[in-house]
């Protein structure tokens, strides 16, 4: 087989993969704005989607439409936006640090995106600077508390460009602990009303949506979300190693700090939005290079949408498995990560003999 | 040219590398030897832009090293180092693929394929990095570094390479140099730290001896590479018979156990 048939293959196989993937979340949408509570036919759906691109038919319930727009569709995008960004940030960190092992939880990326909304939500109403943010104070804060855990665990876990899997994970073991400690400290000083928030907030489920957050996460993932589809030749070359890359004209400082950012921007607005769901940001770029392989031209934006299926999927089960009551989606992530990381651990320590 | 002046690079106050000054030429393979910890290594890693040194300077083509940006720097030189792990499960043509990212958009379609049938590792381009031999990963990441410098360009240019035969077999080791000598009469310099005395002797242009962090000698090889030199240099008896257009130079280190037996005899 000659050169161009071979990467024009590649990329045709790439291609399809992504289409495919994009055929999957939207047929996962549908099913996820139809169950639930309240039941709406998929039939209901399409009459509305007819009627509104002008076709009309008028098969469906003003119950079902609200039902639709106000509720279930909100929620359906947010779990879509949180857990694709989770899905990439997942990918890009692992690329960074150049291990399949890392993930945003597992590093205390997630848990000091947490303090600082803890923070925000228990003292953000007494200080006027705080309050003055508004809506995208949390979203904000948690961006600031991902961002100073991202490069303390970076700082901790590097040493002359090269990152020690045992010493991140160490790092990541101390941060969670420590903020975990310091959220526990902060709850004790919140009043009522914070507590009543901070409980609502933390138990990290997507039920809180509306069209608000939609936006907000919106607005808040679309950059960071860019900027790291942009850095797949760069990521590419840091898998040979930081120097290599460096040998091959990348400018692994400013790239680091891009993907840093980045990350901690996603993750932040994440937690801040659903509370921390964990294990995403580790399955779903691992499912896709175990599927269609490394080249991360294929696995940024193919773990954006997977991790978006995964988390769609995830916030179905959450809605349906106890009816009508619901469970907490980091629940139903955990139940499904959990088992896949213990299975990840014995595979890797089968691949290193 | 490559110039290099005074180069001083110290770990813990203590100097590795003093006071080493040389140059490389287009059109010459100039072969770095010495013993273990001679420093051979981190002189290599100032010269290819990975460490900075105290004092001291690199010139590309009459440029400080500290004044290119990493992308121009990247299509000067071409940098192989000593072991290179990958992270994540890249075939083959993947990691080859890399050694264009330096070009941008303008290379020649038939360049990868090119290059990697000449470092015997086209057939190999399906197959997962991570489960090749040490001596085909050293061809494939040979390949993705010849193909950053393969094509010509309108200015001279560098081929760093750092132990590059280390796990091969005889045959391509041969193979390997071979290339080496091709590739530099491309108006590129080539600069390879090896241990082989009898690859350097056979097809280095230039010889630098390294001892201690020193450059004890260094210029053309038969001027550089004779048997006091070296067995100062090695601390081993290492005896010299030059060679001629026909027969190759031959370079031998008397087994210790002859050694023993020598002094007896005598």
């Amino acid at each position: 087989m000659s050169l161009q048939t071979l990467t024009y293959h590649k990329e045709k196989k790439q291609m399809k993969v992504l289409v495919s993937l994009s055929v999957l979340l939207l047929a996962v949408i549908l099913i996820a704005l139809s169950v639930g509570a309240f039941g709406i036919p998929m039939t209901s759906i399409f009459s509305m989607i007819a009627d509104g691109m002008g076709i009309s038919t008028g098969s469906y319930t003003q119950q079902e439409l609200r039902v639709l727009t106000n509720i279930r569709l909100p929620r359906v995008l947010l779990a879509m936006l949180v857990g694709g960004g989770l899905g990439l940030s997942g990918a890009a960190l692992q690329g960074l640090f150049r291990n399949p092992l890392v993930e945003p939880g597992l590093i205390g990326v997630s848990s000091g995106g947490a303090l600082f909304a803890v923070i925000y939500i228990v003292f953000g109403a007494s200080m006027p600077l705080m309050s003055s943010l508004g809506k995208i104070g949390l979203p904000l804060f948690a961006f600031l508390g991902g961002l100073i855990n991202t490069f303390l665990v970076y700082k901790l876990a590097s040493q002359s460009g090269k990152t020690d899997i045992s010493l991140l994970i160490l790092a990541g073991v101390a941060l969670n602990a420590l903020c975990g400690a310091l959220i526990g400290l902060v709850i004790f000083y919140a009043d009522d009303a914070a507590l009543r928030n901070f409980t609502f907030w933390s138990l990290g489920d997507i039920g809180g949506a509306n069209w608000q957050k939609v936006g907000i996460s919106f607005c808040f993932l679309l950059i960071p979300v860019g900027m790291i589809l942009s850095q797949f030749r760069s990521l590419n070359a840091l898998a040979i190693g930081e120097n290599e890359a460096f040998h091959m004209g990348v400018n692994v400082q400013l790239v680091k700090y891009i993907l840093l950012f980045a990350s901690a921007l996603i993750v932040g607005t994440a937690v801040s939005l659903t509370g921390t769901i964990g294990f995403v940001g580790l399955i779903v770029p691992h499912l896709i290079r175990l599927l269609y392989g490394a080249d991360h031209k294929l696995v940024l934006p193919g773990s954006f949408l997977l991790g978006a299926i995964l988390l769609s999927v995830a916030d179905i089960l959450a809605r349906t498995l106890m009816m009508p009551a619901e469970l907490p989606i980091g629940i139903i992530t955990a139940i499904i990560g959990a088992p896949f990381f213990i299975w990840l651990i014995i595979n890797f320590k089968n691949i290193r003999r | 040219m490559l110039q290099a002046r005074d180069i001083h690079f110290c770990i813990h106050n203590r100097p590795i590398v003093d006071r080493a000054t040389l140059q490389l030429e287009s059109g010459e393979l100039t072969v770095i030897l010495g013993p273990n910890g001679a420093g051979k290594s981190s002189l290599f890693k100032v010269l290819s832009g990975d460490s900075t040194c105290k004092h001291g300077s690199v010139h590309y083509n009459g440029k400080a090293l500290s004044d290119y940006k990493s992308i121009q720097l990247a299509q000067v030189r071409a940098v192989m180092p000593q072991h290179s792990s990958l992270s994540f499960p890249f075939t083959v043509f993947e990691v080859v693929e890399l050694g264009l990212l330096p070009l941008g958009k303008t290379f020649r379609k038939e360049l990868l394929q090119e290059v990697m049938v000449e470092t015997q590792t086209w057939e190999l381009k399906d197959c997962l990095y991570g489960n090749l031999s040490g001596g085909e990963k050293q061809r494939v990441q040979l390949a993705r570094v010849l193909v950053q410098i393969w094509d010509k360009r309108p200015f001279p240019r560098y081929l760093l390479l750092d132990e590059p035969t280390s796990s091969m077999d005889i045959a391509l080791q041969h193979h390997v140099l071979s290339i080496i000598q091709r590739i530099k009469s491309r108006n590129i310099a080539v600069l390879a730290i090896l241990h082989d005395l009898n690859l350097a002797a056979n097809y280095a242009d230039k010889v630098i001896l390294m001892k201690n962090g020193n450059i004890l000698h260094q210029g053309k090889v038969n001027e550089v590479m004779t048997g006091p030199k070296l067995q100062a240099v090695f601390g081993h008896p290492i005896e010299v018979y030059p060679g001629d257009e026909f027969r190759p130079t031959i370079i031998q280190s008397t087994p210790l156990n002859r050694i023993n037996k020598q002094i007896k005899h005598a």
